[in-house]
């Protein structure tokens, strides 16, 4: 097992940027921006929040999930410099499919706590709901089909043997449902309603957020579909089995976005703003597709890292994200992580207590069901949204208690999973 | 270090009919499908076993609107499972003769410790071969 050191020295995040995530394409107010621009506004708005310029930054990491196939780009990091000013600074491009955007964060904080920048800042982009028009300038892009992505996710597989063997069983990570079911004892139709009950969530907490996709209530939705109950429409065909346990709202909305962030060495960050948010620890683990009920083994171990070097215990967290492209990852990571008791979550989730205004809440940006998934640039997003949680600023979707420590689970890229652990520094 | 076709040889010995991974000579541990090292203990000291293919299921899941392909028709019914080799080895992997009718029956012996059997099958796929199991009834 991995025993994680300390940072050599301690690192705030002092800025965080955000661009709406939307479907770029479906507005024409939207249609032409490029993935240049999108990682441009969003790192000039975290340096604006941070109180500097390009010019003070030293370093920076890019981050898209698949780049050659949303971008036609091998090395998009030089694409994207010029567009917010850091022209000839030098960077490198990462790519860890849905979890790029939490790893983001760690490339950024093991390059300030080495020694070697004081400013760093980290950004993701991906336009996950369109693709480049062949040999056209970057404005010119088309609609990424349904079919054309559920193709490309076997790309996260290994071609050796789990594409052979069906060992990744596509983009349906449906085991965790159903390990938790069988676990738990709970019959097919209380874990479909536990599933229902974090889509109902996510939906209320994005509906509450300007820069989330889907604002619409499923309680809207469901009156204007003639259903009284909630519950019922989530239930009804209208809200279709996807795989076995997971229906069509519990499943990622992939869209077009991007969110950056800026760190530097703790010591000097009240330099730049008045309430730093101090990286305690990052645990991390990964596991090829072909790994049984890999998201649990690996989360158990990303948390385990983290608690270890940070020495928080599990009862210090007021506030958990997890990285939930497929619902059920909102509920197993949380009790994995001992925010909610083993066994006791889905009992929180159909009692209203995971909502931004219960006591446990879980993501209170909407997650990739509603905030959307930008693939890469959602993790930086979720840190976006826990940062301004924590400073208090975020309005009538703020939490009830002033969250003072935060943790973070990523999941993705055929698999990475890592645990953030965050404090405002008093 | 000598360089092996690992996946080469895997895959045609599928061909031959057999099914091979490599095992660990210093802690014994066997990787299905095989590897260059070991997993357990991190030894590089390897040597090829033939796979008996028996072993058991210890999750799964059916196939749904996005885990259904059109290749896989031919083996309905199936399930993405959780399976374990009598030689250790775990992976995911498709398991035949799983579908709504026994999904309670197998669930109930998962919840009761009981075990659930599969075998291992050889299956011709386009331009290679590949392993599925079938679930092992009474």
């Amino acid at each position: 097992m991995v025993k994680l050191g300390k940072y050599s020295r301690s690192v705030s995040i002092i800025g965080v940027g955000c661009t709406p995530f939307m479907y770029v394409l479906d507005s024409p107010e939207t249609e032409g921006l490029t993935e240049g621009e999108l990682f441009g506004y969003a790192a000039l708005d975290a340096m604006k929040d941070a109180g500097i310029e390009a010019k003070d930054v030293d370093f920076y990491f890019h981050g898209q999930a698949s780049p050659t196939m949303g971008s036609e780009y091998i090395t998009p990091n030089m694409q994207v410099a010029d567009w917010f000013g850091m022209r000839g600074k030098a960077s490198i491009h990462h790519s860890e499919a849905c979890c790029t955007g939490y790893l983001a964060l760690e490339q950024a904080v093991n390059a300030v706590a080495s020694g070697k920048y004081n400013i760093v800042l980290s950004g993701c982009v991906d336009m996950a709901d369109s693709r480049p028009v062949a040999d056209m300038p970057a404005h010119k892009r088309r609609k990424f089909s349904f079919e054309e992505f559920v193709y490309s996710t076997k790309f996260i597989y290994d071609r050796a043997y789990t594409r052979s063997l069906d060992a990744g069983t596509v983009i349906a990570f449906d085991d965790a449902a159903a390990q938790y079911a069988r676990e738990n004892h709970l019959t097919d139709e209380q874990m479909d309603d536990v599933l229902n009950a974090m889509s109902i969530n996510n939906r209320r907490n994005a509906a509450k957020h300007p820069l989330a996709l889907m604002k619409q209530e499923f309680k809207d939705i469901a009156k204007e579909n003639g259903f009284d109950d909630v519950m019922d429409y989530m239930r009804s065909p209208y809200n279709p089995r996807m795989s076995e346990y997971l229906r069509v709202s519990g499943v990622e909305l992939k869209c077009d976005g991007a969110a950056a962030l800026i760190v530097c060495p703790t010591e000097i960050a009240r330099q730049f703003t008045k309430n730093p948010i101090e990286v305690l620890a990052i645990g991390s683990a990964a596991y090829e597709g072909s790994q049984c009920h890999l998201e649990a083994r690996g989360t158990a171990e990303a948390v385990r890292q983290a608690y270890e070097v940070s020495g928080v215990k599990p009862e210090e967290i007021d506030l958990f994200y997890a990285n939930d492209f497929i619902i059920t990852s909102h509920l197993i990571s949380a009790e994995i992580a001992g925010y909610l008791p083993k066994g006791e979550g889905w009992r929180y989730i159909l009692d209203g207590r995971t909502a931004y205004d219960g006591d446990k809440p879980i993501n209170t940006n909407g997650g990739r069901t509603s905030f959307g998934h930008a693939h890469a640039a959602s993790g930086v997003a979720d840190i976006y949204e826990a940062v301004n949680q924590m400073r208090g600023l975020c309005g009538e979707r703020q939490v009830k208690k002033l969250p003072r420590t935060v943790m973070l689970r990523g999941f993705g890229g055929g698999q990475n999973l890592a645990s953030i652990i965050l404090r405002t520094l008093q | 270090m000598k360089m092996e076709r690992i996946v080469k040889r895997f895959y045609d010995s599928l061909e031959e009919g057999k099914m091979m991974g490599r095992k660990c000579q210093r802690c014994g541990a066997v990787e299905f499908p095989p590897v260059i090292a070991c997993n357990t203990c991190s030894s590089t000291d390897m040597e090829w076993v033939e796979i008996s293919g028996r072993g058991r299921l210890f999750d799964f899941v059916l196939p749904g609107v996005l885990s259904s392909k059109p290749q896989n028709e031919v083996l309905q019914p199936y399930c993405y499972a959780c399976v374990e080799l009598e030689e250790g080895s775990k992976f995911n992997a498709i398991v035949c003769g799983v579908s709504k009718n026994n999904k309670q029956d197998i669930i109930s012996k998962l919840q009761n410790n009981l075990p659930v059997p599969i075998k291992a099958r050889i299956i011709q796929r386009e331009g290679y071969k590949t392993v599925v199991f079938d679930l092992v009834t009474d």
